[in-house]
């Protein structure tokens, strides 16, 4: 299986529908973020964001190609191995020094590794061996929220609450009675709020930053933080159909991080409504044909790696989307394929390449 | 286990998700995307820049030569024009302001972002201000006013200003939020002191929420004094009314310019080019057919410091300098008492054994001459013999530019740099010059090149050289005092001048300046202009020129004055295009000027001598 032919659109047997929707989210975030550079385009230049996106997609595809050579069997041996660097690598970046005041990034010169992005994916297929196997799940509750207390001290909430999802979905999934589900909702929400009590009544000992508490009592309040309230603007000039050639707008709101974490407003202000739809609906595309392996497949592996990777996509966009419109307090994901970085982007083709491998072991090209 | 069913029921719940997202945005795009965009302008401060008004310029005695005022001015917040007030705020400007033509209206309403000057306010009374600040669009604000006191007086001096140009744009950045620009003079020199900062008025939406006014730039005081630029315009002007009666003159002359300059700071006490012309007439906007009229004459150049002219024998103690420095006389003779027997011309033979023969302009010739009564009399035969012994010690060596280099060295084809723009350079020809000239220029020059004949023209102050006033000015400045440096108007600058000393022994400055004198008096070419001064004459000094003009043109007429022989304070330098003979033009009107300078009664220009 690991001999095969390399063809012009990658090692042989590699899904041409996977493989094209993976080009068509990368293009569509260069021109995105060819807007932004002011139309200046292409420079050579490291600073550029186009460069250096048009770098990270490289980067990126050949991450999607290599992954091929993958056994999903290899793949589910290593799943121990690698949440065990994960965990490992998370637990060394919290005693590395904070950077804007967070402790988020491995510092590799040029470019710094966001190590959450790589441990999202890495949790979804522990998740999937474990409950495919059907070890102990209470330990893996705490193993899952150990992981997750890493990323919480960071701090980086957003990372922790995706992961918090994409655990419960997967839990959900599996056949574990739906009242211990409920019970074990129960208690997350329960400490939740303990931890938030906690780190509002110790402030010194620094469990959670002011930071965070001001971002959590803001979940609950009505106001809009001046950046989102920035985005919606930015959004809504958008229109039906866009403002692509027109930059008037871009430039009088005040929109932070817009070629990251906020990419979202600025590709509603270029395409508009329609724009969000083509979007969102190349995405549905994508999930739709991702559940043909939950039909297809006799793994159950192969299933809950899946639809891990399927609620942990949906709720990242979702979570993006909401953050950038303000419908919750700003958490710092960035968007698939579509946000400026190469851990993320780096991150997502590792996604798309385990599934592509997924889609070739289950004998489905196109 | 996977259970597929439960996945269907969660994907369910993802659907859910996203169409609550999706329908958000269909709110936020399409339904209530009006109102973002009015949150849009409204959040935008938007920031318009009222021009500010200028510092001051005062003379030497304080007297305000130009100074801004701020008086009210009718605005147009365009941003409250829509399109049901625009007839009405059409109609209402029309009728009250009639001087507005079509143009103008079209104009002022283009731009609805903006916010528009209407017209000067001032005379209108309180109650009908009340009256137009009732109407929403209208707003009142003071606007700055530019005066030039004095009118054409210190038309080149002072410049003007105008509205800024790209090119403006690029030199002076903040002139994008002034508006107003120097176009001349020391209006554009000293730009960046004299500009202020512009008043800023700030809109959020169509409102003006914040209106900070402007303040004022820097005043500068200069060193003119505009009792002595009033006498040096008239002399001027008397000067050339006189030349226009003479005979010879084929064209009018309308050309000429003055420069009264303290040779012991170096500061500009006059500066006068004539034609001139009124600043104020920029300040309401001068007509195109005006404009036009005036650049044709040549009104905008300064020719004080921008008129290239052949400086004829004033350029002659250049080689006076160079004669006493170098001890170079005229053959066989070794010091400047030594005569040479003028005879009217001079006659040499070549090396391929033709004959030249120069011609004097005194055709009986000066008899018998030396250094001393050669510049008195302004005898050619002595300085050419000096140019010929020059040409025979030194042709084909590298001193043959010797001549060139104390010119060069006296300020000749180079910049004063005198704080005022556009400044020329003039051009001292050497063999250099005349080489690349065959190439680009070969109508200037033989093919043959640089020639002793040119060195012989050269001496003279003849030929292809050229120099400004302000550069003579500043040469004679130079060797008066021993000591170089650029002449200034703004007497801030006199700080930090840079002054460059001379190795001039203090017997060549004496016998410099008396043999200045001699000029003036009995036997001197300049003594029938200065002769109506009496003993007065005894203490004062000179040199004329008349150079000649390529083709028909009349001579162009020059003078160098000096006003105390004893104790030098100040270099008077007059050129007259076109003005004929420098002792019977340029002398009478220096003549008036070192009148007034020293306090004397002042007689009219009167015809002098014609001699060179």
């Amino acid at each position: 299986m690991n001999n095969r032919q390399i063809t012009l659109l990658g090692p042989q047997g590699t899904n041409l529908f996977i493989f094209l929707i993976f080009l068509i989210f990368i293009f569509i975030s260069w021109f995105t973020l060819y807007t932004l550079t002011e139309f200046e385009g292409l420079e050579f230049d490291v600073n550029n964001i186009l460069t250096r996106q048009v770098v990270f997609s490289v980067a990126s595809v050949i991450v999607f190609f290599l992954l091929t050579y993958l056994s999903i069997e290899n793949l589910q041996n290593y799943s121990n191995i690698l949440f065990f660097l994960a965990f490992s690598a998370l637990t060394v970046l919290l005693t590395t020094q904070p950077r804007l005041g967070v402790r988020r990034w491995f510092d590799l010169g040029p470019i710094d590794i966001q190590p959450s992005e790589f441990a999202k994916v890495i949790i979804v297929v522990f998740i999937a061996n474990y409950l495919s196997k059907n070890f102990n799940k209470v330990l893996l509750i705490f193993l899952i929220l150990g992981i997750v207390l890493t990323i919480l001290f960071q701090p980086d909430l957003g990372t922790a609450l995706i992961i918090s999802f994409v655990f419960l979905s997967m839990l959900l999934l599996s056949d574990l009675k739906i009242r211990y589900f409920l019970l074990i909702i129960l208690i997350s929400l329960f400490l939740f709020f303990l931890f938030l009590e906690l780190g509002s009544r110790f402030d010194n000992v620094n469990i959670v930053t002011q930071y965070q508490i001001d971002r959590i009592n803001e979940f609950f309040s009505t106001d809009l933080d001046f950046s989102q309230a920035q985005s919606r603007l930015l959004i809504s000039s958008g229109g039906l159909f866009g403002q692509y050639f027109s930059t008037e707008n871009i430039q009088k709101v005040f929109v932070p991080v817009e070629t990251t974490d906020f990419i979202f407003a600025a590709f509603a202000y270029n395409f508009g409504f329609f724009g969000i739809l083509f979007l969102l609906g190349l995405w549905g595309l994508l999930i739709s044909r991702l559940r043909r392996i939950l039909i297809v497949s006799n793994s159950d592996f192969d299933k809950f790696v899946i639809a891990g990777f399927i609620s942990l996509l949906l709720f990242q966009i979702f979570v993006n989307i909401s953050t950038v419109v303000g419908i919750i307090p700003v958490t710092g994901l960035p968007f698939p394929l579509l946000s400026l970085g190469g851990s993320s982007m780096v991150s997502i083709a590792i996604i798309f390449g385990i599934t592509n491998r997924i889609f070739i072991e289950n004998n489905i090209t196109i | 286990m996977f259970l597929n069913k439960r996945y269907n029921v969660y994907a369910l719940f993802l659907v859910g998700l996203f169409i609550y997202i999706i329908s958000f945005l269909f709110d936020l795009q399409v339904l209530s995307r009006d109102t973002a965009l009015s949150d849009i302008d409204n959040q935008t401060l938007d920031t318009f820049y009222i021009t500010p008004p200028r510092g001051d310029i005062l003379d030497i005695n304080s007297e305000r030569l130009a100074t801004s005022t701020m008086e009210p001015h009718l605005f147009l917040n365009l941003r409250k024009i829509n399109d049901e007030n625009l007839e009405f705020y059409e109609q209402f400007i029309k009728y009250n302001f009639p001087e507005l033509d079509e143009d103008d209206l079209v104009t002022l309403f283009l731009d609805r972002s903006k916010i528009q000057i209407i017209e000067n306010i001032s005379d209108f009374s309180a109650t009908e201000r009340q009256k137009l600040l009732e109407l929403d669009a209208f707003e009142i604000f003071d606007f700055p006013i530019r005066i030039y006191n004095y009118d054409n007086l210190t038309s080149h001096v002072i410049g003007y200003v105008g509205r800024p140009t790209s090119d403006d744009f690029q030199e002076f950045p903040h002139t994008k939020q002034t508006l107003q620009v120097g176009k001349n003079g020391l209006e554009k020199y000293y730009e960046d002191t004299l500009t202020g900062t512009p008043g800023e008025i700030t809109f959020r939406g169509s409102d003006i929420i914040e209106y900070i006014p402007p303040t004022k730039g820097q005043n500068i005081n200069i060193s003119l004094n505009i009792d002595t630029q009033r006498v040096v315009k008239e002399s001027l002007l008397q000067g050339i009314e006189l030349a226009n009666e003479n005979e010879d003159t084929l064209d009018e002359v309308i050309r000429s310019a003055s420069i009264v300059l303290d040779v012991n700071t170096g500061e500009i006490v006059s500066m006068v080019s004539i034609p001139d012309f009124d600043p104020n007439q920029f300040i309401d906007g001068i007509s195109n057919q005006e404009y036009e009229k005036l650049n044709r004459i040549q009104a905008f150049n300064n020719f004080a410091i921008q008129g290239l002219y052949p400086p004829g024998s004033v350029f002659k103690v250049v080689s006076y300098w160079l004669a006493e420095n170098e001890g170079l006389f005229p053959e066989g003779l070794n010091s400047r008492r030594g005569r040479i027997d003028c005879e009217g011309s001079l006659s040499f033979g070549f090396d391929d054994g033709s004959q030249q023969v120069y011609q004097d302009w005194k055709e009986d010739g000066h008899g018998r001459v030396n250094l001393s009564s050669a510049m008195q009399q302004s005898c050619n035969v002595y300085f050419w013999d000096i140019a010929l012994k020059i040409w025979r010690t030194y042709e084909g060596t590298e001193n043959e530019s010797i001549l060139q280099d104390y010119a060069r060295n006296l300020g000749f084809g180079e910049l004063t740099n005198i704080d005022l723009p556009f400044e020329r350079n003039g051009i001292i020809p050497d063999r250099e010059v005349f080489d690349e000239w065959t190439i680009t220029r070969p109508d200037l020059v033989r093919p043959e090149g640089w020639l002793g004949g040119d060195l012989m023209n050269l001496i003279i102050g003849q030929g292809a050289i050229t120099v400004t006033p302000i550069q003579v000015a500043n040469a004679y400045k130079t060797l008066l005092t021993s000591t170089s440096s650029s002449p200034y108007l703004n007497i801030a600058v006199s700080d930090n001048l840079k002054l460059k000393k001379y190795n001039i022994s203090n017997e060549l400055v004496t016998f410099l300046k008396d043999d200045l004198n001699l000029v003036t008096n009995k036997n001197g070419t300049a003594y029938a202009a200065f002769e109506v001064m009496g003993r007065k004459a005894n203490d004062i000094g000179g040199k004329t020129g008349t150079a000649q003009n390529p083709g028909e043109k009349n001579n162009s007429s020059w003078f160098v004055g000096i006003d105390s022989v004893k104790n030098p304070n100040h270099v008077i330098v007059t050129v007259v295009e076109e003005g004929g003979s420098g002792s019977a033009i340029a002398a009478p009107i220096s003549r008036r000027i070192i009148q007034h300078l020293i306090g004397s009664d002042l007689t009219p220009v009167k015809y002098g001598e014609i001699t060179e």
